[in-house]
Parts: structure tokens; C-alpha cells; sequence
């Protein structure tokens, strides 16, 4: 993990971390860096992707449309609305 | 020096579903704000997804379509961004096992035919939609469009022009019309394209500085963009006007521009990781025949078939198989009236018009074909004129549920077999029409085609045309 990759992580993230987090952070990283490295080294060329930790599968349904839910319900805990819209901080200038 | 365009495209399809992708709100377009949602879809923490079989339907089928592999085991992936219209702070789509992979497209250009391949389809759902002009401090958020099912269909870098990606964009709509799983409308949002373009030297294979316009939603508007970017890109590898860089373009269709609107992400920064609230999806082996058994015959089957077995010319099988609500008319009228040219002719000649004229595109139809049918064998079978059957037609544009035969007998469109009628109207007529007359008795023929006219509009167009010719040149050459 490089310094510009984690300054990127914490803008995505939007975080601010301290110098002491961030070396802490870094070191951790270096440390699980070493141990991918084993688990690269060895050959999975032949091994079968593993899609999931539990041999089960999705559950689908049929196309059916319903709306159970009103919006007055779902907009009951939003800071803020406006004719039906939720509304957020300005984000184009 | 001479450059080469290298094109790649994203281009993202809303599938006809009727219900979002992962829970079963309404994926119509069209409501107020907010009206479907559900806890799901605007990101309620708890709330799990439940795939929708349909989307997996249609991804597989465009995927086949496409000539692609079908992965009979495709996963959901979550890739994280933070933006207001994306609820849960993630789009849940397909990174390591798309639904299809490694198809082909073939296209027809002015340079000739060429194989565009196609990357990969993934299913994916769509991110919702931000206003920003109802306040000035804040953003209106509407999560209608969240969730709605999408696929994407990543090219390889394969096309080289404006052209061949017209023609690309092309094929792939009349494909997905025709396996009837997507609208595919630019002017409607539910095809939208992010092209990805480099210049570099002819004949080079080594690739050169990308830079991705993104929701582009016009063919006209994708051609000037790629012709405003190739420019752009030569003009700063020969003249150093800027220095290139692998970015995200606004293209401005007013100003004829694009402009930088953010550094390109990798997919790194998207940190892709396996939903863990989906599982996979398996594909058996009685699903995958049930899909491929419902792919559609393709427009080149049906050309050959409509030219060979049904002998129409290869101009109205060219019209007919540019849309697939053409063809399933055309062919359930030919089913009812026996008569493939006939049909042809009033496809082409009378409902592709009207739809020209209305602005309205071929897929738009919504004639019955079967009522169609009934409409040409009546006029066919000399029971109704053909000026009566298109005023019978255009009714049926305003109300698809006409009958035509009950119409044509409620309106007084049956042709009249009451020659007693037909020698009292001419009588009455030639009486009228002094002057045609003697001018047809001077040995002007074309006078004859007034009186003819006249006495038609009399019968309002209910006449057997060669009855009332022959009965009209019996009576005045008697006189």
C-alpha cells in the first residue's frame, strides 16, 4: 500500500485520518501484503474459481410488480424532503 | 502522419421488465417522485435483494443473441461509489462472472462487412435520478430509476469511425428489439453509450491516450463527439495544443464540445468485491434450452424467407425486417389473407407511411396483424374499395380494437352490388356533367375519367370499379 493510494482511500472513503492511523494503517497493510504474497505463489491454475464460501444458490423470483410501501413510510426518518423528493446537499456547483 | 480512430463502447440497455431487479417495485418509467420504492431499492439498512428471473432471462438471451458464451454460473459483485442518487453507497453488477462473454457482432458499413467483438454483458442495476434545479441549496433526489435492470455490453476496441459505430449501435438495437428484450430508445434514456476513444498512427498497435465520454444519448450526438474527439487528439499529438490524459469527458452537443469532467477511474477504485447478499446464480441445463428456444428468427432468416419462400422482391423484404413489430404484422396478415405481395404492399405503402408521418417508429406499431389481414382480404375480394380501406385502416391507427369487416358494414364501406344503383348515380351524373360530357362525345378520353370520378364520390368509393366503367361508357355511348 502506497501513501497516494491510501490518500485516495480516504477521499473515497470519505475520511481523515491521522499521521498515527495512517503508519498504523500502513504497516497492517504491509503485513497482510506479506501474506498474499504466500498464497500467490502458489499455482491455483487448474483450481476451479470458487463462487461462493456455501455450495448454495440464489433464490429468484418472477417478474411481478407490487409496491407494498408507501412513500410517506419510507421518507418518515429523512432529515428532508420536498414534493416526494428526498433532499441532499447541493452537489453540482 | 496518418492516425487511425481506436472506439471502444459501454453501452447500457434498460431491460422490459416489469419489475426492478432486485425487488419487485415498478420498473415503469413515469411516475411521481419516489413512487416506486420500496425499502430495497432506496437503501434501507437490512434489506436483502432478490434477483429477478426475467433480468437473467434477458441478459442470457442478449448474450445469445450476441453469439456470446453463456457463463452457466454468474455472480453479483458490489461496486462501491459514494454519489446521493446510489443508496446504498454501491451498484450491485457483475465484475467476475458476467452473465456473457466473448460474442460477436457483425456489421455493414460503406468500407464493408466487419466483426465488432463483443467483451462481455452484465447484468446490473441503474442508479437513481438527481435534480438539481428545483432549489439552489440542495439536490432533489428520485430513486424511481434505482434498481431498474440494466445490461451493459462492452466492445472491444474494434470500431475505427463515426460510421461503424452508427452501424454497431444499429445492429445491437434491431437485435435486442427483435429478442424483445429491451426498448433500446437513445431519445428515451433506455439506451445510453459512454464511448471510449484513442488516436494513434496508422498501422500501430500500440494504443494510445483514452478518454471516455460518458451517457451519451443520440447517434447524431455520438458521431459529432467522436468526430470532435479524434480531432482533438491529433491536434494535440502533432501541435501540442494540450497534453492528453486518460480522463472522463461531458460531451456538450449545443457547444459542439466535450469538456473534462473527471480523471478516469480504474476499477481499482470502484473496489469490486463479491456480493455477499447474492448468491450465485446457476444456470442448469432445462433453463438455458428454454432461452435459446425462444431466440427469435434474425432479420437475415427472415429476409431469405420472404424473398424465397414468400417471392416478395428483395426491397420489400429489406423494408419489412427493419423492425421486428413489421415483421410479426406483416406475417399475421399474409396468415389471414393468403396474398404476401398484397400484404407487402400495405405494409409498405400505407402503414410505414402513416408511421413516417407521425413520427412514430416502426416499433411503435400496434396494428393487429390479424385484423390487417381481415382489411386486405376485403379489399382483395373486390368487397371494399381501396380508398374505403385505407380510411378502415387509419381508424384502426386511433382504435387497434376495430374489426374491419363490422366497420366496414357499420360505416357503409361494403361495396354496393346493386346495379340499379350504379345506372341511376351515372344518369344523374352525366346529367350534371353537361360539359364533360360533350367534351368526352368530342373525343376527349380524359373527360371521361371526371365523370368517372364524379360518379364514384357519389357512390362514396362503393362501387366494383370495372362495373361502374362499364356501365358508365354503355350509357354514354348510347346517347
Amino acid at each position: 500500500m502506497e501513501r497516494d493510494t491510501l490518500r485516495i482511500l480516504e477521499m473515497l472513503n470519505q475520511l481523515s485520518l491521522t499521521d498515527t492511523q495512517k503508519e498504523d494503517f500502513l504497516a497492517f497493510c504491509a503485513s497482510r501484503e506479506q501474506e498474499l504474497e504466500v498464497l500467490n505463489a502458489v499455482d491455483t491454475s487448474d483450481v476451479e474459481r470458487m463462487v461462493h464460501v456455501m455450495p448454495i444458490l440464489t433464490v429468484v423470483r418472477e417478474d411481478v410488480a407490487s409496491q407494498p410501501f408507501s412513500r410517506e413510510d419510507l421518507q418518515r426518518g429523512a432529515p428532508e424532503t420536498d414534493e416526494g423528493y428526498w433532499c441532499v446537499p447541493r452537489v453540482v456547483e | 502522419m496518418r492516425y487511425e480512430t481506436v472506439i471502444g463502447l459501454e453501452v447500457h440497455v434498460e431491460l422490459a421488465t416489469k419489475s426492478k431487479i432486485f425487488c419487485s417495485c415498478n420498473a415503469k418509467y413515469g411516475a411521481g417522485p419516489n413512487e416506486h420504492v420500496c425499502p430495497a431499492c432506496c437503501g434501507m439498512p437490512g434489506m436483502l435483494p432478490v434477483v429477478n428471473k426475467r433480468v437473467v432471462d434477458y441478459g442470457m438471451k442478449a448474450g445469445m443473441m450476441l453469439n456470446c458464451h453463456i457463463n452457466r454460473t454468474t455472480t453479483f459483485d458490489k461496486k462501491s461509489y459514494y454519489y446521493p442518487d446510489l443508496p446504498c453507497a454501491y451498484q450491485t453488477t457483475q465484475w467476475f462472472a458476467p452473465v456473457a462473454v466473448n460474442g460477436t457482432v457483425e456489421i455493414e458499413t460503406s468500407k464493408g462487412k466487419k466483426s465488432v467483438r463483443i467483451k462481455q454483458i452484465h447484468m446490473e442495476e441503474d442508479a437513481g435520478k438527481l435534480v438539481h434545479d428545483i432549489a439552489e441549496d440542495t439536490t432533489h433526489v428520485d430513486f424511481n430509476r434505482t434498481s431498474v435492470p440494466l445490461i451493459e455490453i462492452v466492445s472491444q476496441p474494434d470500431l475505427s469511425s463515426a460510421e461503424e459505430v452508427e452501424a454497431y449501435l444499429e445492429r445491437l438495437k434491431m437485435l435486442l428489439r427483435y429478442a424483445k428484450v429491451a426498448e433500446c430508445a437513445m431519445e428515451h434514456g433506455t439506451m445510453r453509450c459512454d464511448v471510449n476513444l484513442s488516436v494513434r498512427p496508422e498501422g500501430s498497435d500500440k494504443l494510445g491516450v483514452r478518454t471516455e465520454m460518458k451517457n451519451m444519448n443520440s447517434i447524431e450526438a455520438i458521431k459529432h463527439a467522436i468526430e470532435y474527439e479524434t480531432a482533438r487528439h491529433i491536434d494535440a499529438i502533432e501541435n501540442g495544443t494540450e497534453v492528453l490524459v486518460q480522463e472522463t469527458r461531458r460531451w456538450d452537443d449545443i457547444k459542439g464540445k466535450s469538456f473534462a469532467m473527471r480523471n478516469k477511474e480504474t476499477a481499482g477504485d470502484y473496489r469490486y468485491f463479491p456480493d455477499p447478499n447474492v448468491m450465485p446464480v446457476v444456470i442448469d441445463d432445462a433453463w438455458f434450452d428454454s432461452i435459446q428456444a425462444s431466440l427469435p428468427e434474425l432479420p437475415e432468416e427472415k429476409f431469405a424467407r420472404y424473398t424465397e419462400e414468400l417471392g416478395l422482391s428483395e426491397y420489400d423484404a429489406t423494408q419489412l425486417i427493419k423492425s421486428i413489430a413489421l415483421c410479426e404484422c406483416f406475417e399475421a396478415a399474409y396468415a389471414v389473407c393468403g396474398n404476401a405481395k398484397d400484404a407487402a404492399n400495405w405494409m409498405i405503402s400505407e402503414i410505414m407511411s402513416i408511421l413516417n408521418k407521425r413520427q412514430m417508429t416502426y416499433d411503435m406499431l400496434s396494428i393487429n396483424g390479424t385484423a390487417l389481414g381481415e382489411l386486405i382480404k376485403l379489399v382483395m375480394d373486390g368487397k371494399v374499395g381501396r380508398a374505403n380501406g385505407k380510411k378502415i385502416l387509419a381508424a384502426m391507427f386511433e382504435d387497434t380494437t376495430i374489426e374491419p369487416v363490422a366497420y366496414a358494414e357499420a360505416n357503409g364501406y361494403v361495396m354496393s352490388n346493386d346495379t340499379g344503383l350504379v345506372e341511376k348515380v351515372v344518369k344523374e351524373v352525366i346529367a350534371a356533367e353537361e360539359k364533360a360530357v360533350a367534351d368526352y362525345k368530342g373525343g376527349k378520353e380524359k373527360a371521361l375519367m371526371s365523370i368517372f370520378g364524379r360518379c364514384m364520390k357519389e357512390l362514396k368509393g362503393n362501387c366494383d370499379p370495372q362495373t361502374l366503367r362499364t356501365i358508365l361508357t354503355d350509357t354514354l355511348n348510347k346517347m
